[in-house]
């Protein structure tokens, strides 16, 4: 771990012109393609705040910013893990012709992720202003558990960049998972609606825990309770150990399989 | 103590050919029910040494498939070699066929600055190059356009100014002159020999004998990964050119 960290430490003005040029690359250099990245979560609030609010009548609180800080935080999770699949790939040219580390294009990928996350984060701010709604001071602890949630998409990106390379189909297996994600964790209903065994299983995801944690800390001025801190550190930990080992596995040679 | 700028020592490399490659989850599932498949070993280099001097111009000749961009991406530490070490003193600019590495959807000052930033610069300095990369690659018109309607020599061009204005110690050349102007071959030879007199290592690949005889100082003929030959370029190129003869 602590060889990344270096390495970090060392390329972090590469890691920051990839993460930026992703982005570039990403909105063709346009400002108004910017916008285009808030687009996507705005229409899936608009098509879940539909259905749910007139057709299913959930009663949740201040539903609007519920589902959008949901909807918000899984997306830096899918975005950051997304975008790393292809990282590697698509540097191949790069790859074959100058040296440097094989971890920072898929550390790029989070960072793209991380500043589309701020953007996103902007705009739950004027939502927030025009629903009137004050959020309590607890909403300080949410860059931690964002952070957090970095560091479970470092965990998960790492080995799959490398995996990536080496298994074409990863890239559709993971889209299987992240789409199901999307409806495993409490981004439209509250996670105690759920049967309790389906509870104790999902209690272990990571993504479900940072989520409520975020709703906890957002809208009802509570702290995170220790069994919530105590099941996301925990298993961030286990995925970035195992993800480490993946990516350590693989990194070496990777470069002759592109 | 030795002063060689580069210098390499038994490097051997196996490649390992799937004759059909599992490259899914799924194919590697099912296979554990399938019989072997077949494999072989390619030996892409076999205990190959040299030593390059500061100011000499080490010239690579071989085969297509006779390990030349296998040795020079060992080199520039892109593939770790399987045995055997190399030794690189100061900074290294690899320039392995058509562009440093560009990425067709950026623009050609984006991409300087990309490619420079990797070769371990800082934002100011490239700030202060960029116009003198741009304008000895004769791209001014083009600085903001996209690589991907670059032709290939223009992209040749852009990487060659690219890597010799960020002023590296070892510069490594692989077939560049194939597709600049006459105009700009000669500005690249200038350069060359101005690198030269400096003290700078220069490795050059290419299959046209020519600049081969009349610029290096030594030659290389790799074959099959073995060493064939390393000596004065007449003899390296009749080695190899009598090696051709008996392949047929």
């Amino acid at each position: 771990m602590t060889t990344i960290r270096e390495e970090m430490w060392k390329f972090k003005g590469i890691l920051f012109n990839f993460a930026i040029s992703d982005l570039k690359i990403r909105y063709k250099n346009s400002i108004l393609g910017i916008f285009w990245s808030l687009i996507e979560p705005l229409l899936m609030l608009g098509v879940l705040f539909f259905v749910f609010s007139t057709m299913f009548k959930f009663e949740i609180e201040n539903f609007p910013i519920y589902l959008l800080l949901g909807i918000i935080c899984y997306n830096f999770f899918k975005n950051g893990t997304t975008f790393a699949l292809n990282s590697l790939t698509n540097r191949s040219s790069l790859m074959t012709q100058i040296y440097f580390p094989r971890s920072i294009p898929g550390i790029s990928s989070g960072v793209t992720a991380a500043i589309m996350l701020i953007l996103e984060l902007v705009v739950l701010g004027i939502f927030m202003i025009v629903l009137e709604f004050t959020p309590p001071i607890t909403i300080l602890i949410l860059p931690l558990i964002l952070a957090l949630e970095f560091l479970l998409i470092l965990g998960i990106s790492l080995p799959l960049s490398v995996l990536n390379v080496k298994f074409k189909d990863t890239e559709f297996i993971w889209m299987v998972v992240v789409h199901a994600g999307f409806f495993l964790t409490p981004i439209f209903y509250q996670f105690d609606m759920l049967p309790d065994n389906i509870q104790s299983i999902l209690q272990f995801s990571p993504v479900v825990q940072i989520v409520t944690m975020a709703h906890h800390v957002v809208l009802y001025g509570v702290l995170p309770s220790i069994n919530s801190i105590l099941y996301a550190v925990g298993s961030t930990s286990v995925i970035m150990i195992i993800g480490y080992l993946i990516f350590r596995k693989y990194q070496s040679r990777i470069v002759e399989e592109i | 103590m030795n002063d060689y700028a580069i210098s390499v020592k038994n490097v051997s490399k196996k490649f390992t050919l799937h004759h059909e490659k599992r490259d899914s989850i799924f194919e590697s599932a099912t296979s554990l029910f399938q019989k072997k498949r077949h494999s072989e070993t390619l030996q892409a280099l076999d205990n190959v040494s040299f030593n390059v001097k500061h100011g000499e111009i080490f010239g690579i000749i071989g085969r297509n498939g006779g390990g030349k961009t296998t040795l020079l991406r060992i080199i520039s530490k892109i593939y770790s070699p399987d045995s055997g070490s190399v030794d690189v003193k100061g900074t290294i600019i690899p320039v392995l066929a058509l562009g440093l590495g560009f990425h067709p959807e950026l623009t050609a000052v984006t991409n300087i600055f990309q490619s420079s930033i990797l070769l371990g610069f800082k934002k100011e300095e490239i700030s202060k190059r960029v116009e003198d990369i741009i304008k000895f690659a004769e791209l001014e018109k083009f600085a903001d356009t996209k690589i991907k309607n670059f032709s290939a020599g223009m992209q040749m061009r852009l990487a060659f100014a690219t890597s010799v204005l960020v002023d590296p110690d070892v510069l490594i050349l692989d077939e560049v002159f194939a597709v600049g102007d006459l105009n700009f071959q000669k500005k690249c030879f200038d350069t060359i020999m101005s690198f030269k007199k400096r003290g700078k290592a220069i490795i050059f690949v290419s299959h046209d004998m020519t600049p081969i005889k009349n610029f290096c100082d030594t030659v290389m003929f790799l074959k099959d990964g073995k060493v064939g030959n390393i000596g004065s370029p007449e003899e390296s190129v009749s080695t190899y050119v009598d090696y051709l003869s008996t392949q047929k």
